[in-house]
């Protein structure tokens, strides 16, 4: 029996060593590719690691954030996302309190309604969307947090509902005895006991956000913002020709910051994602 | 001044469950009352009613003379130690104290000297920089009466504080919590369901069933003088026996006639209950297997088979049917007696307590 187990073991081991090689892997060429000189970027030599007649530095990084707006892009993207991010763990924390202290109808409708709202495809709603972001004008940058937080609210008042379950509600009484009202309740103790949870809506809704392609460039107006997933689309050498490797370097630029973020509060996701599951 | 007092009292939920019908309480100022009763007898519900985390569906609650109805729980000057403790778990233990006074606004080295006066009574100083999940039960216990202690409240509230502590911890802080009330002289409302809890700690203790005041009174007077069938039940431990008897004239007193077996009492309440069926109670402790007690008591012995024996050290807990109902007898351990033995036991008649058959309520003591 312990053997056997032990042999599974070993199998699983080896598939997941191969899935995480295989997701790894197109990620490790952009990489490479990035420090190779554009010729050595071709349908044959794609996989070869730079040589020394083929590596060519920092080049394509250097005229990536150069060229064609990288770093006002960059403010885009990080503006779009820090904004989104924040109104949708503001907002949203606030709502899974109502719904899981206010227990009645209506809140019990609001939430599966949010929990609905996470398994309609965007493509069903986009066009329709975009016009409307139009008409109200939330086309630009700077408030299209507001779409953002439409869209990300259905999982993040999932998370949160699932973890405020867990928060015994004594602890909130024991607040407005102290002398609290409720805005300071949740701020001072609801808010700061959903730490494991926020950092974890936060990480999933900012790579969500900070990779989105589709959403911006339906409701952005093109001509005048573009953000980093829609920029490297765009990015093309002189004679309309796509650049392969300022293309790779801005890709490796842009997953720098993201991954950062990620690997800042990975340890919390497991902890917020698991928070609402198991009873505390 | 913190007499707290319902007056007419009803708290009706949403679903339309009544559990507080009509309550009259008065609790005085700087008394400790323990409001004690079986689970879902509106115990907890009337503490948070004081506390103003329940609504009053009628009636007036006083806190000194302010009826608080309408008052939030933050303007009652009152404070509460919650059964889980509800220590908020991102402060450390120093934060936890002061974080109602921060609140109020009072001045750093007030707040300062105040919580390290009650970590020191509290014995806490060692864990002021640590988080609640870094402390055992009983630490946590005393931070959540510290955080309560360090407010000067008018009225202390306790919510079942002891029952998630062990056996040794809770012996231990119901004196600590006893020797807080005499130092602070304030108002205290504990809530319990254990009796041991109420007889040691209240002054008075008020006893409740589905929301209705079963007898209000010192824990002597509980003990001694029971009201009714289910406070006289529920007030020691061992629990009282409780015999159904039949009650015949003889001369001047009364028989009390129990399956083959009967015991002359001497109270004049019984005259008017001859030939009708009471409820008989009698205390374990009041039952006496010692040679000279059955000798002087010969009109009041009965034989019982023991069924099981429980050695308590000083003492044996003999448990016996009468009637097909299982009693209980407490004698000292020097006695022979062991299982399936008979054994001789007379009833002390003075202390015998008789109960009405319909309504339940005490005849006699």
């Amino acid at each position: 029996m312990e053997k056997r187990r032990k042999l599974s073991d070993h199998i699983w081991t080896i598939i997941l060593a191969l899935l995480a090689v295989a997701y790894c892997y197109p990620v490790f060429m952009i990489l490479i590719n990035s420090f190779k000189k554009e010729r050595a970027i071709g349908t044959g030599s794609i996989f070869k690691l730079p040589s020394k007649e083929t590596f060519n530095g920092l080049a394509h990084y250097v005229s990536a954030i150069e060229s064609q707006g990288f770093l006002k892009s960059l403010g885009f993207s990080l503006l779009i996302t820090i904004t989104s991010v924040a109104a949708i763990l503001l907002f949203c924390s606030m709502c899974a309190w109502y719904i899981t202290r206010v227990e009645n109808k209506f809140t019990k409708a609001l939430y599966y309604l949010f929990v609905f709202s996470m398994v309609v495809p965007f493509q069903m709603v986009m066009f329709t969307l975009s016009q409307t972001a139009d008409k109200l004008g939330l086309n630009r940058p700077f408030n299209i947090w507001i779409i953002y937080l439409g869209f990300g609210a259905g999982l993040a008042v999932f998370m949160f509902a699932g973890f405020m379950k867990s928060i015994p509600l004594e602890i909130e009484e024991a607040s407005m005895i102290d002398g609290c009202n409720p805005i300071q309740t949740f701020f001072l103790i609801v808010l700061p006991i959903l730490k494991p949870t926020l950092v974890s809506v936060g990480v999933l809704e900012a790579m969500w956000v900070w990779n989105d392609y589709l959403l911006p460039t339906l409701v952005l107006d093109i001509r005048k913002y573009k953000t980093i997933p829609m920029l490297i689309q765009y990015f093309r050498g002189g004679y309309g020709k796509v650049a392969m490797g300022p293309m790779m370097a801005s890709i490796m630029l842009t997953i720098i910051p993201i991954v950062i973020v990620y690997l800042a509060g990975q340890k919390h996701i497991i902890k917020g994602v698991a928070a609402g599951a198991v009873k505390g | 001044m913190a007499d707290i007092r319902f007056e007419h009292v009803v708290k009706t939920y949403d679903n339309g469950v009544t559990v507080i019908p009509d309550l009259n309480l008065e609790i005085k100022d700087k008394e400790f009352v323990v409001l004690v009763g079986p689970s879902g007898c509106g115990k907890s519900t009337t503490l948070r009613m004081i506390a103003g985390l329940e609504t009053i569906s009628e009636g007036e609650l006083y806190i000194g003379d302010h009826v608080v109805n309408d008052v939030a729980p933050k303007n009652r000057d009152i404070a509460m130690v919650f059964q889980s403790y509800a220590l908020y778990p991102h402060m450390t233990v120093y934060k936890n104290m002061a974080f109602a006074l921060e609140l109020r606004k009072t001045p750093k080295a007030e707040i300062d000297q105040k919580v390290r006066e009650a970590a020191r009574i509290l014995e806490l100083e060692p864990y002021l920089d640590r988080k609640p999940k870094a402390l055992s039960g009983g630490q946590r216990q005393r931070v959540a009466l510290g955080r309560a202690m360090v407010r000067d409240p008018e009225v202390f509230l306790l919510d079942e504080p002891l029952s998630n502590l062990d056996a040794k911890l809770r012996t231990e802080m119901r004196s600590q919590i006893s020797s807080l009330h005499k130092r602070l002289a304030t108002t205290f409302v504990y809530v319990t369901h254990d009796q041991t809890e109420a007889m040691t700690m209240g002054d008075r203790i008020c006893v409740m069933k589905a929301g209705i005041i079963q007898q209000f009174d010192t824990p002597q007077q509980l003990y001694n003088y029971p009201d009714n069938v289910f406070v006289a039940g529920f007030i020691g431990s061992p629990q009282m026996n409780f015999v159904e008897a039949r009650v015949d004239a003889n001369g001047s007193s009364y028989d009390l006639v129990f399956g083959n077996d009967r015991i002359r009492v001497d109270k004049p309440e019984l005259a008017r209950y001859i030939g009708k069926e009471v409820i008989l109670g009698i205390r374990p402790e009041d039952l006496h297997a010692e040679e000279d007690f059955i000798r002087k008591a010969e009109d009041a012995c009965f034989t019982a088979h023991v069924k099981l024996a429980e050695m308590m050290g000083s003492e044996i807990y003999l448990y016996f049917d009468i009637l097909g109902s299982q009693k209980i007898a407490r004698i000292p351990s020097r006695i022979p007696a062991g299982v399936d033995m008979d054994i001789r036991l007379a009833i002390d008649t003075d202390k015998v307590h008789v109960f009405d058959k319909d309504t339940e309520k005490a005849i006699c003591h």
